[in-house]
């Protein structure tokens, strides 16, 4: 692990470095080269083509992430991003999610009359953020990768430009968003005070050498609030439903999930490595765990539109993924990463539901066109009842085994009051996900004319998801195994690190270039 | 480091970014921007990094500002925006800014005068440091902030895009309108808004 002399001594970038960021190599690569296609390109023929080339961007970072399980784990560019497992298991998740997006977005671009080519080309860039906000073991590194993520959600949101409920999204989205970022950034400068260094290892080093400082404190307060607010947990979840409604549909799929899964990934790094020397962490990520699930699953109770539905449940499955967090890391850190995957999959699997049924102008989202879908789109609402039944929790879809990984590693940690708080919230939120499929089975439909058919491009969206998710339910234990075999690559908890760190290479370098003026 | 002068500084900034979004008057307020970032660079320099006040003065008060400042006082074309701008004139616009830019320059000047204040920095930082930061062990951070300017870029283009309208093609466009603006009514002449643009 620890790095040789030669390394420190690096002055250009090693061919070993740029392996550790080949996905966001790849994803770059294919982003500008959508751009460029656009330019070049007769607009009324290029859309699809466009499609094409960023799917194959997406299907190309799969294999780069691929690629990297097979190359030796290590840091990479001075230190600042690391590959591991733990950080390949996120790099998966985020390319997935952006290939079987793209696959949703093949025609729901011309239904609603979208520019593809800055379509592709944002999501393709948001990738690239997400991915390396996944690797990155550096807070300012860290900061630019969610900030290129966020400005590239921002946009998306608001494509639909014709519609202002999209406009709005995208606005408040983009206020509140730039708000969030700058509370993390402040953290970071505030911890960056305290410990005299921006790398999550030195950091934690510096807090187990001596007496934790107010300072550093708050700095870890101000980046749970910044990154509390990108995963939608509860007191900083009010941007959530409005923004969901107004964004396209697919657009809500990617940065309900890809996005998240980053974040998320942070999150444990930043919390189970920075914050291992508190023992008192427990109760603000109990509060906020508590809080989103119940905030959530009740709100979304009275809910008649569908995409303002799953916004809420989206948060309240935030509140589970946090039950994790407050859990050891040695059960919590596989659970929260089985929890992102299997929602990552039934996530986008609705929301790719949700987009085709929309129809032009997203039209249809309230639970009144729900009514008596079974009898007009039979396929259309088996495959939206697999990813509802999945977001309860039944078994045999991943979100049983998620939520009973999250629960039973938060009993492991004697967590018993947040598991009850958990398990009432999961059976409240039965009664929501429940009440849209009798709405689709039981309810007489508003209008007898068949949906139109599922298209090819969203058709293989849905199909991935179904299989993921209910793989997922039925063989969790080769997903749940990499995320175990992770944590045991993540830096123990506890453990002194013999790395140096970033300013430690610094300094060295600037004797070094010392000792060459000299001569 | 000159604890007075860092002081002087720090209450400078605040007070200067309270009134930066109390005041009324946009231009009005990014003088008071500006005031606050300089005071900000003064205590770049107090701290012992001057390349990093120098930086924060050329880049923010220099030329983010003054863009700024351009832009809003260009905006508001018309017979109302020319009684506004001679109103800028007025002494009581400006005479809050003046007085403390005033005191940053006298802190500045003082600074620069004694001339050893940087013993008391933990060290100076010189110019040579931050590029070798910059280019060894955060170079992913720089070039990975070309990637960031690049998806901010699409997206400005994205929002600030509208059919453009040559009369030959017209109906060409319109036959297979792709574009979210399609059909949505006439480019304003010389405006260079749709209409119904906010």
């Amino acid at each position: 692990m620890a790095t040789s002399l030669n390394d420190m001594m690096q002055t250009v970038p090693q061919w070993s470095d740029y392996i550790r960021i080949l996905p966001e190599i790849v994803l770059s690569l294919f982003g500008m080269a959508v751009m460029m296609l656009d330019a070049v390109m007769d607009e009324s023929k290029s859309q699809k083509a466009l499609g094409a080339v960023a799917l194959i961007g997406a299907f190309g970072a799969i294999g780069a992430t691929l690629y990297q399980a097979q190359y030796p784990f290590g840091y990479g560019f001075w230190e600042m991003v690391r590959v591991d497992a733990f950080s390949i298991f996120f790099h998966f998740i985020v390319a997935a999610v952006t290939a079987v997006v793209i696959l949703a977005s093949f025609e729901y671009m011309e239904v609603q009359r979208i520019r593809a080519g800055e379509y592709y080309g944002l999501i393709l860039f948001g990738a690239v953020g997400m991915s390396l906000m996944s690797s990155a073991v550096e807070l300012v590194l860290i900061f630019i990768a969610l900030e290129i993520s966020s400005i590239a959600t921002y946009i998306l949101a608001g494509f639909r430009r014709r519609s202002a409920t999209s406009s709005e999204s995208s606005l408040k989205y983009f206020l509140l968003g730039s708000f969030a970022t700058a509370f993390f950034l402040y953290g970071v400068a505030l911890m960056f005070g305290a410990t005299g260094s921006t790398s999550i290892f030195a950091i934690s080093r510096s807090l187990e050498s001596g007496n934790i400082s107010l300072l550093a404190y708050a700095g870890l307060a101000f980046m749970f609030v910044g990154l509390g607010f990108k995963v939608a947990a509860a007191p900083f979840h009010v941007w959530t439903p409005d923004v969901y409604e107004g964004a396209p549909s697919p657009v809500v799929a990617f940065m309900s999930t890809a996005p998240k899964a980053a974040v998320f990934a942070v999150l444990l790094r930043v919390i189970f490595e920075i914050n291992s020397p508190v023992p008192t962490r427990m109760w603000l990520i109990w509060i906020v765990a508590a809080l989103s699930m119940t905030i959530g699953n009740i709100a979304a109770l009275v809910q008649n539109n569908v995409k303002r539905l799953l916004a809420y449940s989206s948060i309240a499955h935030a509140g589970y993924i946090l039950v994790a967090f407050a859990a050891l890391p040695s059960s919590g850190i596989p659970a929260a990463m089985f929890y992102t995957a299997a929602y990552a999959a039934m996530n986008v699997g609705a929301f790719a539901v949700i987009s085709h049924f929309g129809g032009e102008g997203e039209r249809y989202v309230t639970m009144e066109d729900y009514a008596g879908l079974g009898k007009r789109s039979p396929l259309l609402a088996v495959t939206l009842t697999i990813f509802l039944l999945s977001l309860i929790g039944i078994p045999a879809t991943g979100g049983f085994f998620a939520k009973f990984y999250v629960f039973s590693a938060a009993l492991q940690a004697n967590l018993v009051g947040l598991v009850i708080i958990g398990v009432l919230n999961s059976a409240i939120g039965a009664y929501y996900y429940l009440r849209i499929i009798v709405a689709m089975y039981m309810h007489e439909p508003k209008q007898e004319a068949p949906v139109a058919p599922i298209p090819m491009g969203a058709g293989l969206a849905l199909a991935i998801s179904v299989v993921v998710t209910i793989y997922l339910g039925v063989i969790p234990g080769r997903v749940l195994n990499y995320a175990q075999q992770s944590v045991s690559e993540l830096t123990p908890v506890g453990q002194v690190v013999s790395l140096q760190a970033p300013h430690a290479v610094e300094a060295r370098m600037a004797t070094n270039v010392k000792k060459a003026l000299a001569h | 480091m000159n604890v007075i002068a860092f002081y002087i500084a720090a209450a400078i900034a605040v007070l200067t970014t309270v009134l930066v979004i109390t005041r009324k008057n946009a231009v009005q307020a990014l003088l008071y921007l500006a005031v606050s970032l300089i005071s900000v660079a003064v205590i770049f320099y107090d701290l012992g990094a001057p390349f990093m006040a120098a930086l924060e003065v050329i880049i923010y008060a220099g030329s983010i500002i003054v863009l700024f400042i351009f832009v809003v006082m260009m905006l508001n074309l018309g017979k109302r925006a020319t009684e506004a701008e001679s109103k800028l004139l007025h002494a009581r616009m400006w005479i809050g800014p003046i007085i403390l830019a005033g005191i940053l320059i006298a802190e500045l000047a003082y600074l620069l005068a004694q001339g050893n204040t940087r013993v008391g920095a933990a060290h100076v930082i010189p110019p040579r440091d931050v590029g070798l930061a910059l280019y060894r062990p955060y170079l992913l951070g720089v070039e990975i902030s070309s990637m960031l300017l690049m998806g901010a870029l699409v997206g400005a283009y994205h929002l600030g895009w509208h059919k453009q309208r040559k009369p030959e093609t017209q109906d060409a466009n319109r036959e297979h309108a792709t574009s979210p603006d399609a059909g949505r009514g006439p480019v304003r002449t010389g405006s260079g808004r749709t209409v119904g643009a906010p």
